[in-house]
């Protein structure tokens, strides 16, 4: 079994690498001569675009009259399953006959959405509708927005609450990512490129991957497609996450025959961080995943049930399971997500389908 | 045999697998793993075995299917078969439906047709979290089959049992959201 040259190891040194940083950027990182972006990959609840759903409003025809219609209406038709919309809206408008308008409460849908005179809405007196105007029917957005996108959507609308996602924020507006983490990506990334350049070689698909301790910087494993041998499902991910077992006494596989397929034996990896109770990591818990292409279903699978913490591709697939044809990453029933970023080296990446096979 | 891509599937035969794989499973459980059992049969024979090797391999993908892929590949070489008309003509047998993982990796060896018993809530790739065999993916492989719900009670209990104890290779973190809700 071949074990990583040390000298391949990149060594993630922030301190040497990054400038002093003032406090306050006030301008855009400048654009460094990279070539490349790193770009999330958001989960389907982030990139869907806003649902509406119908509700009662009413115009507020006496502003000395807001504050105590949006106590009496939220007590009688609190919007406990929508806190994301505000009560009231203003309406800007010059030529308004009125300042603000008020939702009174949803308009069921499954009954025919004839419009309620406000006596219906609320019999029996139980409000005192002085100063309301008469109720008409709008769509307000049914989800909290989860993306400035979404949030610019949905309020105009109507007004909603917004907590933003700094992490999403930044990483959409390219600056999540310092310049010495850059390199460091591009490096890795760089990595798994060799290794799919060496596998092709061999006969085998040009896709190259790479396990990272983001902790320690240590690269734990480079593997490459080896499906043309003897196995189709010896794809890079599958290849990679086997060869971490393998550095963690593990394994269920030979890489005799593939010299390019590396680990790292767990010896070497001093000072774990260890994710289990008798002080060994628990197979990909905390690891970052490089890999040249999106992966398939059965890969993007095989990473959640190895408890990746990040994956990293240069380039889309036809048939990817990270962003193409689902979102493995962040599906809501499955018991762990992890963060995808595409993008890294995307040229280079999408070169190695070029790559003609070598027999 | 039978005609080429069509499976001819005999009840009492599909019964007398089944009653193997249950039995398999119930041995993953006894020995403290999680209690999935499976087989690969062709021309009436068994020509792979597979239940969970994930703790003895640290590798989280050996699910009993996944090893039952790699023993009829292994099959394919000794008896100088073709891996591609081998898979193409056998069934899989399993006590529990296939994971999203394992349904993609049927989808690309081609499989035709999969027995199985309980639906897999957690991970199911046969439609209870997603739907992998399905016809109208323009995935890699083929769609494949499905025939559930033999044994099922059985399977369930198993897995219920086996998510009673403690699995002492897991990590110690994370609490569980959500308890297994049948």
């Amino acid at each position: 079994m071949a074990t990583l040259p040390t000298s391949r190891v990149c060594v993630w040194d922030a301190s040497t690498l990054m400038e002093p940083h003032c406090k306050r950027r006030k301008t855009e990182e400048p654009k460094d001569a990279c070539p490349w972006q790193v770009v999330p990959v958001l989960s389907e609840r982030e990139l869907q675009s806003v649902t509406l759903m119908p509700v009662y409003a009413a115009p507020v025809l006496d502003k000395k009259q807001a504050s105590r219609l949006v106590k009496e209406v939220s007590a009688l038709y609190p919007l406990g399953d929508y806190p994301h919309l505000k009560r009231v809206r203003s309406c800007g408008s010059v030529n308004s006959s009125h300042p603000l308008e008020i939702i009174l409460c949803l308009a069921g849908g499954k009954d025919k959405q004839s419009l309620q005179t406000a006596l219906e809405l609320f019999p029996d007196h139980q409000l005192d509708l002085s100063g309301l105007g008469e109720p008409f029917l709008t769509q307000v957005p049914v989800n909290p927005p989860l993306t400035r996108l979404q949030y610019e959507e949905a309020a105009s609308h109507w007004p909603v609450t917004f907590h933003e996602n700094k992490r999403i924020s930044q990483a959409l507006s390219g600056c999540l990512f310092t310049a010495a983490e850059k390199t460091s990506m591009q490096s890795h990334m760089e990595l798994a490129i060799q290794a799919a350049q060496n596998g092709a070689r061999q006969g085998m698909k040009p896709v190259g991957a790479v396990v990272v301790d983001p902790t320690t910087g240590r690269v734990l494993a480079v593997g490459h497609d080896c499906r043309n041998g003897v196995n189709p499902l010896l794809h890079a991910a599958m290849v990679c996450i086997d060869l971490v077992a393998c550095g963690q006494g593990g394994g269920a596989y030979d890489y005799q025959d593939y010299p390019s397929c590396t680990f790292l034996p767990l010896a070497d990896s001093s000072n774990q961080t260890s994710s289990c109770a008798d002080g060994l990591p628990y197979i990909c818990t905390g690891y970052d995943m490089y890999l040249t292409r999106e992966p398939c279903t059965m890969c993007a699978m095989a990473l959640v049930h190895s408890r990746i913490e990040r994956v990293f591709y240069g380039a889309p697939s036809p048939h990817g399971a990270l962003a193409t044809n689902y979102h493995i990453h962040s599906c809501k029933d499955l018991n762990h997500h992890y963060v995808v970023y595409r993008g890294i080296l995307e040229d280079q990446c999408r070169n190695l389908s070029q790559i003609s096979v070598l027999k | 045999m039978e005609a080429p891509g069509r499976q001819v599937v005999i009840a009492e035969e599909t019964e007398a697998w089944m009653e193997r794989a249950v039995n398999m499973a119930k041995k993953a459980l006894e020995n403290g793993e999680v209690p999935v059992g499976c087989l690969m049969v062709y021309n009436r024979e068994v020509i792979g075995k597979g239940k969970n090797e994930v703790n003895k391999t640290k590798n989280a993908t050996r699910h009993a299917e996944m090893v039952a892929i790699d023993q009829v590949i292994d099959w394919c070489h000794q008896h100088k078969k073709d891996p591609e008309e081998v898979f193409g003509h056998s069934v899989l047998y399993v006590t529990v439906e296939p994971c999203i993982m394992c349904a993609a990796a049927l989808r690309i060896m081609k499989i035709p047709l999969v027995v199985y018993g309980c639906q897999n809530e957690r991970f199911g790739g046969c439609g209870s979290v997603l739907d992998i065999s399905s016809p109208i993916l323009t995935d890699t492989g083929e769609p494949f089959q499905c025939m559930a719900g033999y044994r099922s009670e059985e399977a369930v209990e198993m897995l219920k049992t086996f998510y009673r104890q403690e699995n002492p290779n897991a990590p110690k973190s994370k609490v569980r959201k959500k308890e297994c809700v049948k």
